[in-house]
């Protein structure tokens, strides 16, 4: 890993180059939390994550996957994504684990990734939803993404981590400095300072040992919280980590694949009907498990990154950490009898 | 770019449409689509319609056909039941793991089916046949809810012949006619004349029916180990990645949709 200063005039200079080459998305004044930036409008980061995730860059919402008897035609053009935080990254991890190293490789999600540079930015204030502490996360990265940025004062400290992010930087090369002490003690300050700020937030749920949440028959428990879901499916379909897609194929005889969520009632209806899980708390359980026990069965990873999008996307306020909490907390009492 | 995906059929004609009771139908594929292993299942689609999973019901060692049972039950199937001999339909597949047999080799077989259930077991049954030999002895048990429903007809008394075979059915409902047990096929069970600790037991059928049927094995004291459970779930993708068929942490279409009990009784409720 390299790391420079790049001064701040330099910077938008830069996003300019790259979209010559690529095309290019990140927060913007305009379409702030968005992944939207129009041309000649300067990236902003303000402060902790996008409310939509990334994973759409990587599958789209919905997409042609096959067609009835032809071959397949698809071009798929190289990006950049500027501004993905600590929790997008990980839950990148969850897609690489089903996508990329699972017995059959999906292919497009292979040649997306193959042709999308990722630019990472510290998170210099989380959020009350922000929990990526509790699951074991930094709010930035050293390693997960090609370049990774911290904002400091009249620049950025820029950390050149794969020959990918090297490549980008190419004829922009010239307009990065050497990195002095100062830059790096200010860096250091900061990431405390993030550090801090989720402790707080995060102070009543610090303690949460997730493996204890992992004993899903303490969902019985937890009559209440779940009840007031309305199964709007916002949660899954803003979480990052979420991938369930579905197939359906189109009169024109094209193979669709779209997003899917397990929240809704037909999700695993079979042909003749039967449901396994008819019931809604049947449901928020088996999303529970799935992101705190199959996952780390199958991937050895938590599906879930400490994003909070899902507390921020859901109406019937339901509160991921909360609802964790209590799982322990009911764990705890039945060790207790 | 031409991109190869998982999601492609191998197209096929429909060849023939066999009638076996008032709502299955057996459907005879040519040429072979895919190659498969019993067990195995296929993504059945009509174009412009769907896809869903079905398991095979011929012999994996057929080489010219290919040949599914389905009961009409819902959209895609009753599209199925629309097609005529001559048009096209498309496979992908074979996913999931077949059934063990080497595992069976030496041992009594003992197969127990319900309904349309039979379809996925009459591959099994005709994979064994194959060599027959390696095997002690195949008992069928299979239960229909009236001797209409019962599939498979036309092959039944020829296989009955067989020495290593021993087939016998019930009905939930009997006729006149009818004179074999008559009641749920979990009566089929009141005589196991197989070894309880050391045969092969291969249930599949409704759920329902394999819920009671794998109570009662474990209650008559069989290894959970030795009793191979066909779970039906929602298999979409066919490749572990939709999430659709999943049961706990297993998913029946890349680690089924044939299980063992022991495989899957830590699942609170496995069955549907």
């Amino acid at each position: 890993m390299e790391t420079y200063f790049l001064p701040e005039e330099r910077f938008f200079p830069f996003v300019l180059r790259l979209t010559e080459e690529n095309d290019v998305f990140g927060q913007s004044k305009r379409h702030i939390r968005k992944f939207r930036l129009e041309a000649k409008e300067p990236p902003l980061f303000d402060g902790f994550r996008t409310v939509e995730p990334m994973k759409h860059f990587f599958m789209q919402t919905k997409e042609m996957v096959a067609k009835f008897g032809e071959p397949l035609e698809k071009e798929i053009s190289s990006q950049v994504i500027i501004g993905a935080r600590r929790c997008d990254l990980q839950a990148l991890k969850v897609y690489d684990k089903v996508f990329l190293e699972g017995e059959v490789v999906d292919p497009f999600y292979k040649e997306r990734r193959e042709k999308t540079t990722i630019i990472s930015v510290d998170c210099e204030e989380p959020t009350e939803t922000c929990f990526c502490n509790i699951m074991g996360l930094e709010p930035w990265s050293e390693k997960d993404s090609d370049i990774n940025l911290t904002p400091i004062k009249k620049g950025y400290i820029v950390d050149i981590i794969t020959e990918r992010g090297n490549l980008l930087f190419g004829s922009s090369r010239d307009w990065l400095q050497t990195v002095d002490e100062n830059d790096l003690d200010q860096r250091a300050e900061k990431r405390q300072k993030a550090m801090e700020m989720l402790g707080k937030i995060n102070s009543e749920y610090i303690n949460i040992k997730l493996e204890k949440a992992l004993e899903t028959e303490n969902m019985k428990a937890r009559k209440g919280e779940p009840m007031n879901c309305v199964e709007c499916c916002a949660c899954l379909m803003i979480c990052p980590t979420c991938y369930c897609y579905l197939l359906y194929d189109e009169p024109t005889k094209e193979r669709m694949r779209v997003w899917d969520a397990c929240y809704y009632p037909a999700y695993a209806r079979v042909g003749g009907g039967a449901n396994p899980r008819p019931d809604v708390m049947e449901r928020f359980k088996n999303r529970f498990a799935c992101k705190f026990e199959y996952s780390p069965k199958n991937h050895k990873l938590f599906a879930c990154t400490g994003c909070g999008r899902c507390i921020s996307g859901c109406m019937a306020k339901i509160d991921i950490k909360r609802v964790l909490s209590q799982l322990v907390n009911a764990s705890s009492q039945k060790e207790e009898i | 770019m031409t991109m190869k995906t998982p999601y492609e059929v191998n197209t096929t004609k429909l060849i023939s449409i066999v009638d076996e009771s008032s709502t299955i139908r057996t459907f005879r594929l040519e040429p072979k689509p895919i190659e498969f292993k019993a067990g195995q299942f296929a993504e059945l689609a009509v174009p412009g319609v769907g896809e869903a999973p079905f398991t095979q019901s011929s012999s994996q060692y057929d080489n010219e056909k290919m040949e599914f049972t389905i009961m009409k039950v819902g959209r895609l199937t009753s599209a199925l039941f629309n097609l005529k001999p001559g048009d096209t339909v498309g496979v992908r597949g074979p996913y999931g793991k077949p059934y063990p047999v080497e595992k069976f080799k030496g041992k009594e077989v003992f197969i127990v089916g319900g309904g349309v259930g039979f379809a996925p077991l009459r591959a099994l049954f005709l994979t064994l046949l194959h060599k027959v030999d390696d095997y002690k002895k195949i008992y069928i048990r299979y239960g229909a809810r009236t001797p209409d429903d019962i599939i498979y007809k036309q092959f039944i008394p020829e296989w009955s012949k067989l020495d290593k075979v021993d087939i016998k059915m019930s009905v939930d409902v009997g006729t006149k006619d009818w004179q074999g047990k008559v009641g749920v096929v979990t009566v089929l069970l009141d005589e196991i004349p197989v070894s309880i600790t050391d045969s092969s037991v291969i249930v599949c059928g409704p759920p329902i029916m394999i819920k009671f049927v794998t109570k009662k094995l474990l209650e008559l004291g069989f290894p959970g180990s030795n009793i191979y459970l066909s779970m039906e779930s929602n298999m979409s993708c066919g490749i572990g990645q939709c999430n659709h068929c999943r049961i706990g942490e297993l998913y029946s279409c890349k680690d089924g949709p044939v299980f063992t009990w022991d495989q899957i009784k830590h699942i609170k409720d496995p069955f549907i």
